[in-house]
């Protein structure tokens, strides 16, 4: 009787012991997904920049600087490296992208290009899952930050060494958009 | 207003669907032994055995295509990628944020602005929403509502609600086989058999009348979830507030496609008389307005 009580309580630790090393693996493979989507969408955001530029060329030659300083944004994403910086760089690029599409307002024809509008829907619709990605990313760091901190996850926290995650944030000062000359 | 945290809303609801589901299966079994009494004792376990494999054959089917039963009983068509590309990079926008994997989409053809899940997992889901809610609705406001449904297919609501529709039904139609089927039961009253007999039409009466009250207090009770996970979603509760405003002043149409027992799948009540088993939009912009 007695040896089958130790028998089942040690089992149930065991199966204790198991779902937790198991959620932790679970919620920080969902933290490096959420990452790499980020970065997926940022990838879709390049990509799309040169045949956008393309469209705007045939109509609007003369808009050389703001071409130009699209094209220096992308550049500077694409070679960005780490999220802080990618993401910096992304903003960057949104602002220069924001002024091209006020400039083209002053091209009708442009304006009224099915090329150029399908392109200026698709870059502000993954502008939004850029945003989108990254809330996931903090929503999947804050859950698994709350197994790590709170009670009984704490504990098999430290025994498995898994420590609390930093959360993404954006700078104050990166949130404004930057100025672009003329 | 207290949060209610998502995760857990989940597994409640899952512990939910079980005990709604064993509760309307006694329910059910009691009133196959009622019944077989009110005839012939004899006949109780004929009763009993028809009832369950009836039951079994009815709940499997309607879990197994609940997707597929919502869909046709609309007359909802797929929603092509090409036609409707907004639509799909809202959804795809909001699986990104809600990291749930994509459903699939469906338009349907109505002038109201409108919008239901099915489906019984995340993985099988289908959402759909009315043409007018594309026309009339801005991006952020219909983003709201699909957000919204994704919270339905996020904590399994769809299951719920659409095993829920299908338990109403069948209790239902139990009731009505045996109050029809008292015109022709043979006379030969003994006390007994005659206090089964008024037994079973109370249970006939009152059952469907009692499981009808539990849904409606559900249903109204997974639109307000349903609505904070939208917002959990998309940060953004204006957008789901000017959506909800726009359809409380949307003409109601005049006609009713709509069968009563897929009502609590939508987004708002399709039936603006009826309007019970969704809360008062007022009170959802209300609850909207403190998150």
């Amino acid at each position: 009787m007695l040896t089958a009580i130790l028998i089942i309580l040690v089992i149930l630790v065991i199966i204790i012991f198991a779902s937790y090393f198991n959620k932790f693996a679970v919620l920080s493979n969902r933290i490096e997904n959420s990452l790499s989507q980020i970065n997926v969408q940022l990838k879709r955001r390049t990509d799309l920049i040169p045949n956008l530029l393309e469209t705007v060329k045939s109509y609007a030659k003369h808009e050389k600087q703001i071409m130009k300083s699209v094209t220096e944004a992308r550049k500077a994403l694409v070679s960005a490296k780490g999220l802080q910086k990618k993401v910096k760089a992304n903003n960057v690029l949104e602002g220069a992208l924001g002024k091209l599409f006020a400039i083209a307002e002053n091209y009708p024809q442009l304006k009224a290009n099915e090329n150029f509008l399908e392109l200026q829907r698709e870059l502000s619709s993954t502008e939004d899952k850029v945003a989108y990605s990254r809330q996931f990313y903090n929503d999947s760091i804050l859950t698994y930050n709350n197994l790590c901190t709170t009670f009984p996850g704490n504990l098999f926290a430290s025994i498995y060494g898994r420590k609390k995650k930093e959360f993404f944030k954006i700078e104050a000062v990166d949130k404004k958009l930057p100025k672009v000359k003329f | 207003m207290a949060r209610i945290d998502f995760r857990d809303q989940i597994s409640r609801n899952k512990r939910k669907s079980f005990l709604l589901i064993l509760i309307i299966s006694i329910v059910f079994v009691l009133f196959g032994y009622v019944i077989s009494f009110a005839f012939d004792p004899g006949y109780f376990f004929v009763v009993m055995i028809i009832s369950v494999i009836f039951t079994l054959c009815y709940v499997l089917i309607g879990y197994y295509n609940s997707d597929k039963i919502a869909i046709a009983s609309v007359k909802a068509k797929k929603a092509s990628r090409t036609d409707y590309r907004s639509y799909y990079s809202l959804v795809e926008g909001l699986t990104i944020a809600s990291g749930m994997p994509m459903p699939k989409l469906y338009i349907m053809d109505s002038p109201q602005i409108n919008a239901f899940a099915s489906g019984r997992n995340p993985e099988k889901a289908v959402i759909c929403v009315t043409e007018g809610a594309l026309k009339k609705l801005e991006k952020r406001e219909l983003e709201g509502v699909l957000a919204h449904e994704l919270g339905h297919i996020a904590s399994y609501d769809m299951r719920y609600m659409t095993l829920v529709a299908v338990m109403v039904g069948m209790i239902s139609i139990i009731s009505q086989i045996f109050l029809r089927s008292l015109w022709f039961r043979n006379s030969r009253n003994d006390k007994a058999q005659l206090l089964f007999i008024i037994l079973g039409i109370l249970m006939a009466i009152l059952a469907p009348i009692v499981v009808k009250l539990v849904q409606l207090s559900i249903s109204r009770k997974r639109e307000f979830s349903a609505d904070a996970s939208a917002v959990k979603f998309t940060r953004y509760p204006s957008g789901l507030i000017s959506a909800l405003k726009k359809i409380e002043k949307d003409p109601p149409s005049p006609k009713k496609k709509v069968s009563k027992a897929l009502a609590p799948l939508f987004f708002s009540s399709p039936f603006k008389v009826l309007g019970k088993t969704h809360p008062p939009i007022k009170k959802r912009i209300e609850i909207l307005e403190k998150m």
